[in-house]
């Protein structure tokens, strides 16, 4: 590999500018601390602004097209493109242009080139598992922790000799020109804010939580139904700005979780009839063309509430009464509902700390700002490091998409120069 | 002319439920198989190896049956061309995910196989060889509008080795961006923000042209011809390789809205008009002069609207917060109050929101209900919603936050240009997920304001991500690909122009040619579509919609899904009913594999066909297929408006398949043995239903006229 590029993080930015980069004959190593890329999109069902699923993606120059579906994204088979997965970085040296980084490479249970999916080993043992039919690679994972007689079998029976059960996790030292951090967000875990008894009730959970529930490949078949029990969900709740624009939490506003929840509740009563829905928010934030979720959820039938969440006081048949402020009304209204899903804070991973800290980078409320906030350059993180998607503060996924090509352009312009 | 293929047959790893004596037998017996191998795994190694030899021997013509060719078929092609082979000629059958895993019985799913196995055969016999072709292009991209946006084009552009003519309308470049006095989230006024780009321009490669306009554009991706005209009237013309739409925005005035008295009263003004005064350090009020003591802005006017603009305009609350730390920032003592529906401040702008709370900024929720001038007073009685009680204050400025709008021009230059508009009037982008700077012709990208309200910073990425896109087109200059898509033979075209208005991308050109042998008869002028393959996305609408066959896929002509057609259809009859299903190779394919993947169950009596885009399919296509003797057919295509190919093509197919419903039920058939069914992967069980559906009703309806000889037959009538 010479001059490569190192990519740290596989969702949708880290892969798209890892594709543009390896079409552009650059060797490219992209890595993820998880056994498969996708990053958040690969939970999600839905997307917006287009309403399709999450599942597509990049087209590239081998596989042309607007966009093709992640399962046949090529992130193994792209000449140039370098894919480690479960893989983080342990140390970073040299100097901006000619980096020596140093990766941790989780074992290689499964060589990923080499799974056919064929089937043999899922049916001997449950120590395998094939995450989503839209995986990439598209390979089985192996869990060691589920060990038996199974997986030994699997081991010598797998057609291509794809498994090696006693794999180790090895070191791998690459010789980098240019970095470009697409470590994206996490969805914060409520669970030390109180009044919000995340973690307390089943029946309260997140909306990346709702997003799985609603996916028809999740175990519900798509069928909203209540964690606590299994029964159909007939009212539903969910609370704005959990965490966002407060100042115990995140002072900044998480940009999409307006959105991302009126895509939910769109969802909900378009195609999961007779569920009651109440948003209850402070500034509805539905940007340009956004806009257009809460006219249609408004039409629908999705009940807005300007305020703020009181008190909750679970009750035995596993209902919630949530008692709320509202300050059009100035009154505290009570709901009885089944399920409470509170839009989180978009939070920068914890992994961030440590390249923070690696390599320099300016904080932006713990995401990575640009070197030079005044050139409004977004992308450029200082001296051959980039940065693209929500490592940047939470992003859609569009604005990831042309982020990771604009990282792209300026390495290939530097290139030049 | 039929050639002979040869045939491999995989058994993943010997996994494959599907007898393979039978199919081997079957598929031995088939006129047009020369050989027939079967392979454990033919994408590993050494399988790999055995493709190759095969390739070399039999002049590419060979069938693989084996699992999603989405999956094999990259590594496949990419290990051929490395050693130095060309696998343009294999055909493709998925025997695992359309057949073993979603039939039960071994049988009925072998003999699914061997039928689609024949199909491919068909194909194969008379399949092209695809070269890579190259040509050479000017290095050369024009950029229409000097913003933010057009500059950064520009310097993008320049810095990948391109030359670049920049055109701007007015005497300066930097747009609006000029105008303010502070661009958020970075607290620099625009001319600090444009500083240092005006200065890269100064190179060689960048052209600039001012008080210039685009009057009109010829030609295509790689040979546009851009027609000029200054101020001074004078034409010019550019030619030019690719053109970035950068012409930003227009801040909507309300003159007609009565409520506001905008343009009557000189101290009501817009946002923008504020901005050029704290630039221009002259805040004061318009009518007399005299101190900006207390201020009102009023937001979304105009946005948010079912009169005007029904969408949010995004950038308006920032806008409104940084103008009101502005003249915090002359006048501490301002009395500033924002009224507001809701504030809409994204990510870190929320802490400007917090700032200007502190600093004193009144939001109060509501709207404004009406403004009269007292004296010299502008008086303002507005309703907030949180108190429910209306108020009448006195204001020396009212300051409108006027909705962003699409600059003029956008619609006369898309006549030429080809791109789309969207409802707003902004330009449309390809695909809003992830082709948002690409418009629907090939070639003309559009980036920053004119596509939807941006911030500076987004205007600025979206400027270096078009270069990169433009980049990938030309290459640099030199555009080498395989000239994979559609071929159009002139002497046939007869000039309907079908394909030039209805291609999703705008490839086919019409152009006017003297037809010198009919000269004589007074000096024929004749239009003719020309195709650029290499500039083809290769869909094949052009194909379906072709009364005379001049433009066809050269991976896929008619005479070889004809033939297709006919054999997977080989011995359907009434017994054993038949659905056709044609399925596109973007959403439908997936669909259709997750359905496999996930091993959903679904009959055997049915053959998949693939084809690029379901616009591929004409009416003729559905027809040849009863003819043949299916008892249904069905289409699988991608989401209404979500065509994953090129954007249209799926809504080509549903006319053709509305045609093909009206021509069966006016010959006495059933319309409703077609079908077309919107495909999504995330839903597989969409796939599962509607093939279902086509089954019950193939059942249903019993023999075609086909099936019992009386089809196109004078029928003769008994007294």
């Amino acid at each position: 590999m010479k001059d490569a590029v190192l990519v740290i993080g596989a969702g949708v930015a880290g892969m798209t500018a890892a594709i543009e980069l390896a079409d552009s004959n650059i060797e490219t190593v992209l890595i993820d601390r998880l056994p498969t890329a996708g990053g958040n999109a690969l939970d999600l069902y839905k997307a917006f602004p287009t309403d399709d699923c999450f599942y597509c993606f990049e087209g590239s120059r081998s596989r042309p097209g607007i966009r093709k579906c992640f399962y046949r994204s090529a992130l193994i088979d792209q000449p140039n493109l370098h894919l480690r997965t479960d893989t983080e970085v342990a140390e970073i040296s040299g100097s901006p242009g000619s980096f020596t980084v140093k990766l941790t490479v989780g074992p290689r249970y499964v060589d990923s080139r080499k799974c056919i999916l064929c089937g043999l080993c899922l049916e001997l043992s449950n120590a395998f598992e094939q995450i989503s039919p839209q995986c990439q690679p598209q390979a089985v994972i192996y869990r060691p922790d589920l060990l038996d007689d199974g997986a030994k079998k699997a081991e010598s029976d797998c057609p291509t000799k794809a498994i090696n059960l006693n794999a180790e996790p090895t070191e791998e030292t690459v010789n980098i020109t240019d970095i470009v951090l697409a470590t994206g967000y996490h969805e914060m875990q409520p669970i030390n804010v109180d009044e919000y008894s995340y973690g307390k009730h089943p029946n309260i959970i997140t909306q990346l939580e709702l997003a799985k529930i609603l996916d028809p490949n999740g175990e519900s078949g798509g069928a909203l139904l209540r964690p606590s029990d299994g029964a159909q969900v007939k009212n539903m709740m969910m609370i704005q700005c959990v965490g966002s624009r407060d100042e115990n939490y995140y002072a900044y506003c998480s940009k999409i979780c307006c959105v991302f929840a009126l895509k939910h509740a769109k969802i909900v009563s378009s195609e999961r009839n007779g569920i009651g829905i109440t948003v209850v928010y402070m500034d509805m934030r539905t940007y340009d063309r956004h806009e257009r979720y809460y006219r249609e959820t408004r039409d629908s039938g999705v009940r807005f509430l300007r305020g703020r969440l009181h008190l909750i006081d679970p009750r035995e048949d596993g209902t919630l009464d949530v008692t709320v402020y509202d300050s059009l009304l100035n009154k505290y209204l009570r709901h009885n509902i089944d399920l409470l899903v509170l839009s989180s804070a978009l939070e920068p991973p914890e992994s961030n700390d440590g390249i923070i800290q690696l390599l320099d980078v300016q904080m932006r409320s713990g995401f990575i700002g640009p070197s030079d906030p005044f050139s409004e350059n977004e992308v450029v993180a200082g001296d051959h490091l980039y940065v693209c998607g929500s490592a940047t503060g939470p992003t859609e996924v569009p604005e990831s998409v042309t982020q990771a090509r604009a990282v792209v352009s300026k390495i290939l312009q530097g290139r030049r120069s | 002319m039929s050639e002979k293929s040869d045939v491999i047959l995989c058994t993943c790893g010997k996994q494959l439920q599907l007898d393979y004596e039978i199919l081997t037998d079957r598929i031995g017996k088939i006129e047009l198989a020369k050989t027939v191998t079967i392979l454990d795994t033919v994408c590993q190694d050494d399988d790999l190896e055995q493709i190759a030899k095969m390739i070399e021997k039999n002049e590419g013509r060979l069938v693989i049956a084996a699992c999603t060719n989405q999956k094999i078929q990259p590594r496949i092609d990419q290990f051929l061309y490395s050693k130095g082979l060309d696998p343009t000629r294999i055909q493709y059958v998925n025997i695992r995910e359309h057949s073993a895993w979603v039939h039960d019985d071994l049988t009925e799913a072998s003999e699914k196989s061997v039928a689609m196995t024949r199909g491919a055969l068909a194909r194969s016999s008379t399949s092209n060889t695809i070269p890579t072709e190259s040509k050479d292009v000017a290095g050369h991209v024009t950029v229409i509008g000097g913003g933010i946006a057009g500059i950064e084009s520009a310097i993008s552009l320049s810095g990948l080795g391109y030359n670049v003519t920049l055109i701007e309308i007015a005497d300066e470049l930097g747009g609006h961006l000029a105008k303010l006095p502070m661009v958020a989230p970075t607290g620099k006024s625009g001319t600090e923000v444009l500083a240092a780009r005006l200065a890269a321009l100064k190179s060689d490669s960048i052209t600039i042209l001012t008080r210039t306009k685009v009057k009109y554009v010829e030609g295509e991706l790689g040979r546009f011809v851009v027609h000029l005209v200054t101020d001074a009237a004078e034409e010019d013309e550019l030619h030019t390789s690719a053109v970035v739409l950068a012409t930003g925005f227009k801040e909507f005035k309300p003159t007609m809205i009565d409520e506001y008295q905008y343009g009557k009263n000189p101290d009501v003004l817009t946002q923008l008009e504020l901005s050029e005064m704290l630039t221009e350090d002259s805040l004061k009020r318009p009518s007399d002069g005299g101190e900006v003591k207390s201020v009102i802005m009023v937001q979304c006017v105009g946005s948010r609207s079912e009169d005007y603009k029904r969408d949010c305009s995004k950038l308006c609350c920032t806008f409104a917060i940084d103008n009101s730390l502005e003249i915090l920032k002359r006048v501490p003592d301002a009395q500033i109050r924002i009224v507001y529906m809701d504030i809409r401040v994204p990510f870190e702008n929320e802490l400007i929101y917090a700032e200007s709370r502190e600093k004193g900024v009144d939001y109060i929720r509501g709207r404004i209900s009406m403004v009269w001038s007292q004296g010299n007073e502008t008086r303002v009685k507005l309703y907030d919603s949180l108190l429910d009680q209306y108020f009448e204050l006195s204001s020396d400025l009212l300051v409108l936050s006027c909705a962003v709008l699409p600059p003029d021009g956008i619609t006369e230059l898309s006549e030429t240009l080809g791109y789309a508009i969207e409802d707003d009037g902004h330009i449309k982008e390809l695909y809003g997920k992830l082709r948002r700077n690409e418009t629907r012709r090939r070639g003309v990208l559009a980036v920053g304001a004119v596509t939807r309200p941006q911030f500076a910073y987004e205007a600025v990425t979206d400027a270096q991500a078009a270069a990169l896109v433009i980049h990938n087109e030309l290459q640099g200059g030199r555009i080498e690909k395989i000239a994979r898509g559609a071929v159009l033979v002139a002497d046939d075209c007869v000039g309907c122009s079908l394909c030039a208005q209805q291609c999703p991308r705008g490839v086919p050109l019409m152009v006017e040619e003297t037809d010198l042998e009919n000269q004589d008869d007074e000096q024929k002028l004749v239009f003719k579509a020309t195709i650029d393959t290499l500039n083809c996305h290769a869909c094949g609408v052009c194909q379906s919609l072709c009364p005379s066959g001049a433009t066809q896929l050269n991976f896929l002509t008619n005479e070889q899904l004809w033939a297709e057609i006919d054999a997977v259809l080989e011995g359907a009859g009434s017994d054993y009913p038949i659905t056709l299903c044609f399925y596109c190779e973007e959403c439908s394919v997936s669909t259709i594999d997750i359905v496999g993947t996930r091993k959903m169950k679904y009959p055997a009596s049915t053959r998949l066909i693939p084809v690029p885009c379901s616009g591929r399919v004409s009416i003729v296509d559905i027809l040849k297929a009863f003819e043949s003797g299916a008892s249904a057919v069905m289409l699988a295509a991608c989401e209404t408006d979500r065509c994953h190919i090129a954007g249209t093509g799926n809504e080509i197919a549903q006319v053709q398949v509305d045609v093909a419903q009206e021509i069966l039920n006016a010959i006495g058939w059933r319309g409703e043995r077609v079908g077309m069914y919107r495909m999504f992967s995330a839903e597989p069980e969409r796939f599962t239903e509607a093939i279902n559906e086509m089954v019950k009703r193939a059942k249903d309806f019993g023999p075609t006229p086909v099936h019992l000889g009386t089809a196109g037959k004078w029928m003769e009538v008994k007294e």
